[in-house]
């Protein structure tokens, strides 16, 4: 039997884990992915998402199922993300232009060194995906999070627009921007439009 | 709120565009299932007739093909149990905290017993002002506004009161004048008659 989100939540506020541990299960990919997305450090993405998980039981016990749990969630992910990439332009560190691959991406760049046992296809894809990240991470932060969030998470505009806290229009704007300048670092990166049309 | 600079698409192909597309942000909105059904019928009955906003259709879902392409992180096995480790030592800290909470509480409703009284004191004032505001309102601004009224302008009784007050002075202020303006004395008077 399916229980939702909200019901968890309750249970959660009573005291119960078991029911936190489930919501744990069932949104730690998602948030995993959004903010690795979001900050592009895999390390730093699992540190936040335990701060967020941890930041949604702690508050747990003044939880009201007004609004959807994945919307607060996802809220909250997104303002320590942005308060990651605050820290970060004031500490001077790398940010986007220079991206690291850290995590899986390290583990992908060790094998492609090794080209011998990979065929090209494989590799191919794996290049690709590193460049669609790569172009991803050169969005202005704003729309980098609503496409992710409608992208990946597959939220509802007005959900976006709850999150960003701006109107459900100007989420609609930022997505279409986002995806048109996508399109020009994609087909500035070779994947794209000559690709696509090679296909056809 | 942030304000977000609408721009007219330059490509438009027709009348029929611009009418059914007020803005291009319509199209990404239809990919994502996120247009009204009427206008999502109106623009795909569209698509069909107007080859330009076809292909512009179809390169938007090809990047999107190709984001969705990118896939994602695999999450660690130890993260879960990482996370309710930390849930569990929060849980714990927040019961003990519970306790010593309700064990302050304990005290106090023991060693101050009369509190007990009160809050039920405070209680029943505040559920009373609640529950009876518009009466407090009422007798509030009519006390208010018979303190103005009777500053402003007192009662007759106390102006008669201010009347003879002053009469009083007055009378004082003309037995004083009779009292400095003595008669001029005899003996001068005879003097005066004498050497005339």
């Amino acid at each position: 039997m399916f229980v939702s989100d909200e019901d968890l939540m309750m249970r959660c506020r009573k005291g119960d884990i078991g029911a936190f541990e489930l919501l744990v299960r069932r949104y730690q990919n998602p948030l995993i992915n959004y903010i690795h997305r979001s900050i592009n450090d895999y390390h730093r993405a699992e540190d936040i998402s335990q701060e967020t998980f941890l930041r949604v039981f702690k508050s747990a016990s003044r939880y009201e199922p007004t609004a959807s749990f994945r919307s607060w969630l996802y809220t909250i992910a997104t303002n320590l993300c942005r308060n990651e990439i605050r820290n970060r332009s004031r500490r001077n560190t790398y940010f986007f232009e220079d991206l690291v691959e850290e995590g899986e991406d390290v583990y992908h760049t060790e094998i492609m060194r090794d080209t011998r046992y990979l065929p090209d296809v494989l590799l191919e894809k794996k290049e690709q995906r590193q460049m669609i990240r790569k172009a991803l991470a050169q969005l202005p932060e704003n729309q980098r999070v609503a496409l992710t969030l409608v992208t990946y998470q597959d939220l509802r505009y007005e959900e976006v627009a709850g999150i960003l806290g701006c109107s459900v229009g100007a989420v609609k704007a930022l997505i279409h921007r986002a995806r048109q300048k996508m399109k020009k670092l994609l087909i500035k990166a070779g994947i794209g439009e000559e690709r696509v049309d090679e296909k056809i | 709120m942030r304000k977000y600079r609408q721009t007219k698409s330059p490509d438009i192909c027709s009348s029929e565009c611009e009418v059914l597309l007020a803005t291009p942000d319509e199209l990404s909105a239809y990919i994502d299932k996120e247009l009204p059904a009427w206008k999502r019928h109106l623009i795909g009955w569209h698509l069909k007739k107007c080859k330009i906003c076809a292909d512009r259709v179809q390169r938007l879902q090809q990047t999107d093909g190709f984001l969705r392409h990118a896939g994602g992180v695999e999450v660690s096995d130890d993260f879960l149990s990482g996370v309710m480790a930390r849930v569990s030592e929060v849980a714990q800290h927040q019961r003990q905290h519970n306790a010593l909470r309700s064990r302050v509480a304990r005290f106090i409703e023991t060693s101050f017993g009369w509190t007990r009284s009160l809050s039920i004191l405070m209680g029943s004032l505040r559920y009373n002002i609640r529950t009876r505001s518009p009466v407090y309102i009422f007798v509030l601004t009519f006390a208010v506004f018979t303190m103005v009224g009777v500053t402003l302008y007192p009662p007759s009784g106390d102006r008669l009161a201010q009347k003879s007050h002053e009469l009083e002075l007055n009378a004082e202020k003309l037995i004083s004048f009779e009292v400095i303006q003595p008669e001029p004395p005899k003996r001068l008077l005879t003097t005066y008659l004498q050497a005339k």
